[in-house]
């Protein structure tokens, strides 16, 4: 014999279907794009900008669906005065929290506090991507300086927004214990118990094709600006002509290193000192050599703005011409197992493009970073 | 007497291995010429004497390439590697058949190896050894 259940409480459709979506891809979209923030090696960098992309999108449709969405969806629903926020915070104090049919008004602020500081990860990291790694719609217009104080707001951000994820959750449980209804469970049907006696406002509906219209019209603005922008010549970069003496000569015995990799003072010592180089005699006739350290001065660190023309120019000062010496690389390369460096196909700390695809450019882009397996030693 | 027979031996090699052939005959009649101005009593160059140059470690040089051999290999016929991993092509001619073809480049690297390695310029009589020890190989 089946019992027979309850009459079911009255319940109201509070989150719409757009919002329940948009609620919980972007916390799988977040929670993604933070864990590869914090966790994954650097070569992911190319899918964590994709996914932050994808914030980004949700964001500014969720500023669409705040204006043109169902009741409780909408920001005006739950803009509350600093007096109704502090009477919710004695009645949870209490152990009593006055019941709300939308968030409350401590939820309401954690939404607003969530969707500025995910605004405020987006354009940070876009202003990092575009001035650190001259890549993405901001390359042509942020230069390096900028670029690294955007990361660090950007990781100051990224801590924050952890810090309020961990709250939010903290919130619903609490909330949904002491209000006796499970807010996860509301935020999948989107229906809430309606307590006794609770008037039944008239909410106002989703202005459905006026937010179709708002979303694809910022969206192709965004699309298009950002690819206009990115048109533009990325500013850390400049136009460097092939010297083939150059190619030549200083690809005899290793690959030829980038001039942005080190900065100018390195490479005239270097060049007035072949006869000893490091450890080898790669003197060249004193034309050819002069040729090839006026290259290197015009095209050393100090006329580039990309990340590794920024952090090289920082060198050891007892092997001022040793790029692998420097502080930055050993800080960044410290981790790489010796036996990578010691075995085939590597042979060696010197041979960057071995692990950097694009080496050749002078760029080392985070997603052109592969580190080859080890040969095994045959026998 | 066995100079004697790896001179003429190795002319004819060089006489019928066309294109090649004049380059490195021009280099070799250069370095005879200077090795005679050096020492009247040059009879030509020898193989063997370019063979044990190849293989003999020196103590004159940087510590870091005591021998031709630390980067070409103990064989004229492998593949050698530099000091920073990159391969160098096998030095024997049968096997490279562009070695010593430009006096440009021949020079060049006579006057870096021989002072990394030796510490000191090689004489004429040392490189035409060396040459003719490789192109025999
Ligand atoms: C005769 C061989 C030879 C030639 C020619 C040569 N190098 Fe090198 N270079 C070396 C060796 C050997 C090292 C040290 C590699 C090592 O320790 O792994 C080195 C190291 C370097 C480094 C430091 C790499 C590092 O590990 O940080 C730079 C920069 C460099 N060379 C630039 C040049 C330039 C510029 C030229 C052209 C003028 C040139 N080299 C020509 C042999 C050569
Ligand atoms: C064994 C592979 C390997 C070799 C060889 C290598 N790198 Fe790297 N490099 C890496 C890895 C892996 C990273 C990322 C490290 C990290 O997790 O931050 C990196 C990071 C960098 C970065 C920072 C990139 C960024 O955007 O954060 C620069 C610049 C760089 N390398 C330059 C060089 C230069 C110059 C050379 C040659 C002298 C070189 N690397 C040789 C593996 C290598
Ligand atoms: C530090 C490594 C190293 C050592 C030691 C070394 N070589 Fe070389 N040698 C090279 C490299 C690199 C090349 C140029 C690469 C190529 O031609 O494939 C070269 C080229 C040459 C060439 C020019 C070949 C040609 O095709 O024209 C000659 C000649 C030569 N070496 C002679 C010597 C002699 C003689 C010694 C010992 C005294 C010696 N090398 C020791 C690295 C070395």
């Amino acid at each position: 014999m089946p019992t027979p259940h309850p009459p079911p409480a009255p319940s109201l459709p509070v989150w719409d279907l757009p919002t329940r979506l948009y609620h919980w891809l972007q916390a799988v979209l977040v929670a993604s794009v933070l864990a590869i923030g914090f966790l994954a090696p650097e070569w992911w960098m190319g899918i964590h900008v994709w996914l932050g992309y994808g914030v980004a999108g949700l964001i500014v449709f969720r500023l669409v669906w705040g204006v043109f969405g169902s009741e409780y969806s909408r920001f005006t629903s739950f803009i509350f005065s600093p007096r109704q926020t502090w009477d919710h915070v004695r009645g949870l104090i209490r152990g009593r929290p006055p019941h709300s049919i939308g968030h409350n008004p401590l939820g309401a602020v954690m939404v607003f506090a969530m969707i500025a500081t995910i605004a405020g990860i987006v354009a940070t990291g876009l202003i990092a991507l575009g001035g650190e790694e001259n890549q993405g719609p901001l390359a042509g217009f942020v230069g390096f300086s900028v670029g690294d104080g955007a990361k660090e707001v950007h990781s100051i951000l990224a801590i924050a927004l952890l810090v309020m994820i961990g709250l939010h959750i903290f919130g619903v449980f609490a909330e949904s214990w002491l209000g006796r209804e499970s807010l996860i469970r509301t935020m999948i049907s989107g229906r809430k118990r309606l307590p006794p006696g609770a008037a039944l406002l008239n909410p106002r509906p989703a202005r459905r094709r006026a937010a179709t219209v708002a979303t694809a019209c910022a969206g192709t603005a965004i699309i298009l600006i950002g690819a206009l922008a990115g048109t533009v010549p990325a500013s850390g970069l400049i136009a460097m002509p092939r010297q083939a003496a150059f190619q030549e000569e200083c690809g005899e015995c290793h690959e030829v290193y980038h001039p942005s990799l080190l900065p100018r003072a390195s490479w005239l010592a270097m060049m007035a000192g072949l006869e000893n180089h490091f450890g080898e005699d790669a003197s060249l006739s004193p034309d050819t050599d002069q040729a090839i350290a006026d290259y290197l001065a015009k095209y050393a660190s100090e006329s580039w703005d990309t990340e590794a023309a920024n952090r090289l120019r920082v060198v050891d000062g007892a092997a001022p011409a040793q790029i692998t010496a420097t502080p930055f690389w050993k800080r960044k390369h410290g981790e790489i197992e010796k036996s990578v460096f010691e075995t085939k196909p590597l042979r060696g700390r010197g041979n960057c493009a071995a692990c950097h695809q694009d080496a050749g450019s002078g760029r080392f882009d985070d997603q052109m970073i592969a580190i080859p397996e080890p040969e095994r030693p045959s026998l | 007497m066995r100079t004697l027979l790896i001179l003429p031996a190795a002319i004819v090699l060089l006489a019928t291995a066309s294109a090649e052939a004049a380059p490195r005959r021009a280099l070799l009649d250069d370095f005879a010429t200077q090795a005679k101005a050096a020492d009247p009593g040059f009879t030509g160059f020898s193989a063997s004497r370019g063979e044990t140059l190849f293989r003999t470690r020196f103590t004159g040089g940087k510590p870091e390439t005591p021998a031709c051999t630390a980067c070409h290999t103990a064989s004229p016929l492998k593949t050698g590697e530099t000091r920073a991993g990159k391969p160098i092509e096998p030095m024997a001619a049968s096997v490279t058949p562009d070695r010593y073809t430009d006096p440009k480049k021949v020079a060049k690297w006579f006057r870096r190896n021989c002072k990394s390695v030796l510490g000191r310029e090689c004489t004429a009589l040392e490189k035409g050894d060396f040459l003719t020890f490789m192109i025999s190989q």
